[in-house]
């Protein structure tokens, strides 16, 4: 029989129903130390001093790990990408979202661990924090991050993602309508069943097995030697089932703790955070802001997008950068528009740093432009099916950045729903192709976007 | 008082791989002296069902039962490199990576076979675990026959090894964002409508039905696929009607820290279904598939906050659609304040949501409106 195109079972069913998939927190090992963190209890503060020396000396207690136990405390996970580091494993001098640890404890049980971090004596200096994205840039913001209040790294030194398309001036001179509008998805939690996990077992050979619950277990390995200035032969992950990512569990949170506890310790470590942690510590999905203002014609063509965007990415970069550059790329959605003018910041705020979840960057961009094109067809009066079917990408269109499309099914998915639902389609668009454009759809504006066409 | 019907469409887009590419996935395959096949890739399994979807790409490529498929990404010693499980590569990459070491297991094996055989190689197929002679199907030899006859009498190995790597696509023109070759692997489709129901006493919005088409270029597993669409509308619905970590955002106040406090969508109250799942195969995916597992959680926002407009009058563009979201909308669409403001050609809507009104006249932050 043919296997793909099959509805064969899940590979792994049966186990995961039945109870008997094995994740990280299942697995067994003699000698285990448990590990906890402190955390910050303020969003935003000097460090004035940490003393871990009673925390140290408590019965039970085996190792207890700061900053300054980190070869490399500062690594930014997207560093090869070109997206400098700023978090570092463990807070130094600062401290920039309640929730980021301080310092990790590894004891003989879960209860010894945490009262040893209650030991830890932490003196900090309250600074005032910055919550919301559109007051970054106002003259007496907070100042909340040593690069600034948004991320200053983009390519040629921009201090933030563009798009520039066509001629946008003109696009809204020839408006017959400007319909602007504000769009703000808030952040959402990923929700794993198995919060974030990681046992590492140090080895007779010298090197640390790592349990890890990572979506990217070489990415995770990188992250781990990145820290701790080893050769990737000295680290083994195990992994690759999964209890619930969506996104979460491209952060590598907990292995490089544990492995540093392993370490100092000699033993295995295992930290489980715990379900209000997960809730309150770990990344979320990003709140945005974005600002629509679309150039329309009064028989339904989008002529022309200005857009700006503020990236909520919380206290540190992370891979918020690469979301917005995604964002950027996908920010007409579905669409032909063939004049652009879009500014894009990744903004710092004093909560946890939001991360990539499931339609990292283009979720966001998707709500905000398909809402704003029901509102277009409701002020202009035309069937919103029409509306879109018209705008629609096509094969040989080009999209923001300059690429042909060749497969776009734009055309095929609206029309199958419209089917579905029983909407008649007006005119000709029951009919209509995703083919190259002709005719009455190849307007006179749209023949600088069809990339065969040289003009 | 009442509960008023309204719908509302979407249609979406949504890349396969990394933006902007440079995503490397690697695997490889041994057979075992019985035939019997091993796969060591590294992606990780999310839930998303690559175990599956990997051990079926072998298995129609090396022309087996998917039964003899042992699927192994277990750890870092025997596994290769995957860039990881997210940008919707799973199926799309490290698929290619997979396709690629079971076609070049596949010539080691018909290699071997046509050893076997005293048949020239190119003349071989593999069909249901055996190989057999192109136009002489009577002439054949089957797969553990060939697998023991590579390891006792040949003194052969058959593997095969196969990586699939996007080139990086480089931001050329950092002012206007031009890029020099495609940033992504391919572009899924999908179109939604949705349903609703809005009470006007209570504002509580009950999505009753979604109807999705999605284009996934092929799916390899139907029902994985189905599963896909509809437990990320599930994702969406939160999204869209329920889910906050900052309920009174930008505050941070009220945070819930527990499954009591936090509202997610749960199977209780499903909205009806209606999947269709369409197929333009993408040139460069393995047999012709895309990915779709993130872009499912996309089309419903959007579509629900049309249907709440058609059905009470009123845009919230603030998510989720709260309950309080919807009463405040209604009293100011009571009060005539609901917009948008006229002005010349200009429609504007959400003023008070702008960084024009929020932020410091001299932020940075400004944005255009008025034409």
């Amino acid at each position: 029989m043919k296997a793909v195109g099959a509805r064969l079972p899940r590979y792994d069913g049966v186990a995961h129903v039945t109870g008997r998939t094995q994740f990280v927190d299942d697995v067994r090992v003699p000698n285990l130390l448990w590990a906890k963190a402190l955390r910050s209890p303020l969003h935003h503060a000097g460090i004035v001093r940490l003393d871990t020396s009673k925390a140290e000396s408590m019965k039970g207690v085996h190792a207890v790990v700061t900053h300054a136990d980190v070869p490399r405390n500062v690594y930014g996970h997207l560093e090869a990408l070109g997206i400098p580091a700023d978090e570092p494993l463990l807070a130094e001098d600062d401290v920039r979202y309640r929730g980021q640890p301080i310092a990790v404890v590894a004891a003989e049980s879960e209860d010894a661990a945490r009262e040893a971090v209650e030991a830890i004596e932490l003196e900090l200096d309250e600074r005032p924090a910055l919550f919301d994205v559109r007051k970054a840039a106002d003259p007496d913001a907070p100042k909340i991050h040593h690069w600034g209040n948004w991320y200053p790294h983009f390519e040629a030194g921009f201090d933030h993602r563009q798009i520039r398309k066509g001629d946008i001036d003109r696009a809204f001179d020839r408006a017959d309508v400007v319909v602007s509008g504000v769009y703000r998805p808030a952040a959402i939690e990923h929700i794993p069943l198995e919060t974030q996990v990681a046992l590492t077992v140090p080895e007779p050979s010298g090197r640390l097995t790592i349990y890890s619950c990572t979506q990217a277990l070489y990415f995770s390995m990188g992250v781990v030697a990145a820290h701790l200035q080893w050769p990737l032969n000295k680290l083994k992950f195990v992994g690759g089932t999964v209890g619930g990512g969506f996104g979460g569990k491209v952060d590598t949170a907990a292995e490089t703790m544990t492995a540093l506890l392993a370490l100092k310790s000699g033993r295995p470590v295992k930290w489980r955070w715990t379900r209000e942690e997960e809730f309150l510590c770990s990344s979320t999905r990003a709140p945005w802001h974005m600002e629509i203002q679309d150039a329309v014609t009064n028989d339904g063509w989008i002529l022309g997008r200005k857009m700006l965007t503020l990236h909520d990415s919380g206290a540190y970069a992370r891979f918020s950068p690469y979301g917005v550059t995604k964002h950027s790329f996908h920010h007409t959605g579905a669409y032909t528009i063939p004049n652009l003018h879009f500014d894009g910041y990744v903004v710092f705020t004093n909560r946890v740093p939001t991360s990539a979840m499931r339609g990292f960057g283009v979720t966001s961009v998707s709500f905000a432009t398909e809402t704003h094109v029901s509102r277009i067809a409701d002020v202009l009066g035309i069937d919103p099916f029409e509306l879109r079917l018209r705008n629609a990408n096509r094969i040989g269109d080009t999209s923001p950045n300059g690429i042909v499309y060749t497969d776009p099914s734009t055309v095929p998915t609206i029309q199958a729903i419209a089917e579905a639902i029983g909407h008649q389609l007006p005119g000709a668009y029951g009919t209509m192709t995703r083919d190259p454009r002709a005719g009455d759809l190849l307007p006179e504006h749209l023949l600088s976007a069809v990339g065969e066409v040289d003009h | 008082m009442a509960r008023h019907t309204g719908r509302g469409i979407s249609a979406i887009e949504y890349p396969t791989g990394m933006n902007q590419n440079g995503d490397p996935s690697q695997a490889w395959i041994k057979i075992k002296p019985d035939g019997r096949v091993d796969v060591f890739s590294g992606t990780s399994d999310i839930g998303n069902g690559s175990k599956t979807i990997q051990s079926q790409i072998v298995a129609e490529a090396l022309g087996v039962p998917y039964e003899w498929i042992t699927y192994d990404n277990s750890n870092t010693d025997s596994s290769p490199v995957c860039t990881g499980t997210f940008a919707s590569r799973a199926t799309f990459v490290a698929g290619n990576a997979v396709l690629k070491a079971a076609r070049s297991a596949r010539e080691k094996l018909l290699e071997i076979a046509g050893k076997e055989l005293e048949i020239d190689p190119s003349d071989l197929d593999v069909v249901d675990g055996e190989v057999i002679a192109k136009g002489a199907p009577q002439k054949k030899i089957s797969v553990p026959d060939v697998a023991a006859a590579a390891t006792w009498v040949h003194g052969e190995l058959i593997t095969g090894t196969g990586a699939q790597l996007n080139p990086y696509a480089a931001i050329v023109e950092p002012d206007t964002g031009k890029v020099d070759i495609p940033p992504h692997a391919a572009i899924s489709y999908a179109a939604c409508a949705a349903e609703v129901e809005v009470d006007d006493e209570t504002g509580e919005v009950v999505v009753k039905g979604l109807w999705q088409c999605f284009d996934v270029g092929r799916a390899i597993n139907p029902t994985l696929v189905e599963g896909q669409i509809e437990g990320g509308a599930l994702m969406g619905l939160g999204l869209g009607v329920l889910e906050s970590c900052y309920p009174y955002y930008p505050s941070v106040e009220h945070r819930g820290s527990e499954f009591g406090s936090y509202l997610a969508p749960g199977i209780e109250g499903l909205p009806e279904f209606n999947t269709i799942v369409i197929e333009n195969p993408s040139a460069d995916g393995p047999y012709g598939a895309k990915g779709i597992s993130e872009m499912a959680n996309n089309p419903q926002p959007p579509a629900i906050a049309a249907a709440v407009y058609d059905a009470v009058g009123v845009w919230v563009t603030e998510l989720p659609i709260t309950p309080e979201r919807v009463l405040r909308a209604l009293d100011r669409k009571a009060a005539g304040d609901a917009g948008p403001r006229r002005e010349g050609k200009a429609v504007i809507f959400d003023e008070e949501l702008s960084v024009n009104t929020v932020a410091h006249p001299e932020s940075r932050f400004r944005f255009p409106v008025g034409a």
